[in-house]
């Protein structure tokens, strides 16, 4: 219908040094992107229809009702049946094509006091799903008449200025704690570590935010050339366990971890040293039991990944990504994509399987 | 075949009593059991410890202990388990190029084939079969059901599925 709206991956021009590439992540005021479902951004599917001009516009009421009890359309219900003289009929595949029926005589069969209701016919291509978004509303009012709810917040989803000055900023800031995890772990081993080191291996680094307190509850950095199912979001999903006295790996420092469970705690120092303001730790974990006994409700105690952002410094892969459906991810922030592997646009957009009992918003052009 | 299920079935009856969502797992190589779990979701505070990734982290332990590369044993390795993988494990399996997977009941929540078909995505597919003994893995999910998942606070307890 309309030029769509993918992001756009266009080369963009990239900084030379880890330092300015990070400048460019923390301090750029250009908003993120959601990304979105396919229905919302490309063309929709149209379908066939059949349609009758009336032969007496008085008679288009009764024509209506007769034709909503006699031939219900389930799947175009957001195409209103009629629009000025014309009246949607039916679906070009309701007809029977092996005895090659006219839609004269499948009137006829079906309702035969319309039989002599209409001047003549004419096949038309209407879109197969409802508009979402004003701008589909717009498009598609040109050729039918459609039914249509507005939806402010997806609206703004879809828009370019989503996040508020301040609120991009403190996204942007939590990116360059991802990138900065994946540049510590990177240099122990490379001390003459260059920026392509960061962008060109297929490695990850990830950092868990609960919004509601603005405190980083969770890192981790890449294992996956050591094991091949540790890439960072999967290690994330675990550190977060043992944030709510659980976690399955593990992991180098372990045993007492103020404040982060998981990783090399002389990298939180190193954080906490480049972001001075930056808050660490996880709201109390309080167990089932507990929260029964006190009378307390679910969210009085942090469960799973509920709630909480995800900021990474690549898209994540169908595993990962899969796993951030389980652990019920609120929001999912990359930078780079990960042509090969990536599920949130890349190969397929995970997070907009209709049939997933939850999903997580994604954002990124952070670059 | 049918013996391996039905140790893999064993096993999700374990995940069962444990008040896990009952799903069990073996891993084949050469009609020998190398690695054998089952869901310890609840157990771990961690959503991703499903049966397979269990299984998987087995594996690997096993071949770091013994210095065997992982990726030669993987490639040889059936996995039978009683639910379709989800799109996570089925994600990881396929990563890890094994040779097979045979799953008793199909995940119509979360399935790698049935919800998404994850071989779209991947350049190497393993062998995919299902309906090996699925009556009795379907039994023990539905078994799981009637009752809530016990970890899952109240609001979230009816939403929770396989
Ligand atoms: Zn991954
Ligand atoms: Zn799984």
């Amino acid at each position: 219908m309309s030029e769509t709206r993918e992001p756009p991956y266009k080369k963009v021009k990239i900084a030379e040094t880890i330092d300015k590439f990070l400048q460019q992540i923390m301090l750029s005021k250009k908003n993120l992107q959601a990304i979105v479902s396919d229905e919302l951004i490309k063309p929709v599917p149209f379908t066939k229809v059949y349609v009758g001009n009336v032969k007496n516009v008085k008679e288009l009421s009764k024509i209506i009702t007769i034709l909503n009890e006699k031939i219900p359309i389930k799947e175009l219900q957001h195409l209103k049946r009629a629009w000025k003289k014309e009246v949607l009929l039916c679906p070009v595949r309701y007809l029977n094509s092996m005895t090659q029926e006219s839609i004269q005589e499948y009137l006829e069969h079906k309702v035969s006091e319309l039989k002599d209701s209409f001047e003549y016919f004419k096949v038309m291509s209407l879109p197969s799903l409802p508009p979402r978004l004003k701008k589909q509303h717009i498009d598609y009012s040109k050729v039918w008449s459609c039914n249509f709810h507005p939806n402010e917040y997806l609206e703004r989803l879809c828009g370019s200025d989503f996040f508020p000055v301040a609120e991009l900023m403190k996204h942007r800031c939590y990116m360059g704690v991802a990138f900065e995890t994946a540049r510590y772990y990177l240099s122990e081993k490379n001390p003459d570590l260059q920026l392509s080191d960061i962008l060109l291996r297929d490695i990850n680094a990830t950092v868990v935010v609960d919004p509601s307190i603005c405190s980083i509850v969770a890192i981790s950095f890449d294992n996956r050339e050591c094991h091949p199912i540790q890439h960072s979001a999967m290690l994330a999903i675990d550190n977060v366990a043992k944030t709510q006295k659980g976690g399955a790996w593990n992991t180098s420092t372990d045993r007492e971890y103020p404040p982060l469970p998981g990783i090399d705690n002389n990298l939180v120092l190193y954080l906490k040293n480049k972001f001075p303001n930056a808050k660490f730790g996880a709201r109390n974990y309080v167990t089932k039991e507990v929260l029964d006994e006190n009378r307390m409700s679910a969210s009085d105690s942090p469960y799973l990944c509920t709630g909480y952002y995800v900021y990474m410094i690549r898209e994540p892969c169908i595993m990962c990504s899969m796993g951030l459906v389980h652990a019920r991810a609120n929001r999912v922030f990359f930078c780079l994509s990960n042509n090969n592997q990536g599920a949130l646009i890349s190969k397929t957009k995970l997070h907009c399987v209709p049939s997933l009992n939850h999903r997580f918003e994604v954002f990124t052009e952070f670059l | 075949m049918v013996e391996f299920m039905k140790r893999a079935l064993e096993l999700a009856s374990e995940a069962l009593s444990a008040q896990e969502v009952p799903v069990g797992c073996v891993f084949v190589i050469n009609s020998e059991i190398i690695a054998e779990s089952r869901n310890s979701v609840n157990a771990t505070h961690n959503p991703t410890r499903h049966a397979e990734i269990n299984c998987i982290d087995q594996v690997i332990d096993y071949c770091k202990t013994n210095n065997i590369d992982y990726s030669m044993c993987f490639k040889n390795v059936t996995v039978y388990v009683t639910v379709e993988p989800c799109i996570m494990c089925a994600s990881a399996l396929s990563n890890l190029k094994i040779k097979e997977v045979v799953y008793g009941c199909a995940n119509d929540r979360f399935g790698g084939k049935t919800v998404l078909d994850i071989s779209n995505f991947y350049e190497y597919n393993y062998n995919l079969t299902g309906n090996l003994m699925a009556t009795e893995a379907m039994a023990l999910l539905k078994q799981f059901y009637k009752g809530a998942n016990p970890n899952a606070p109240e609001s979230k307890a009816k939403k929770e599925k396989v």
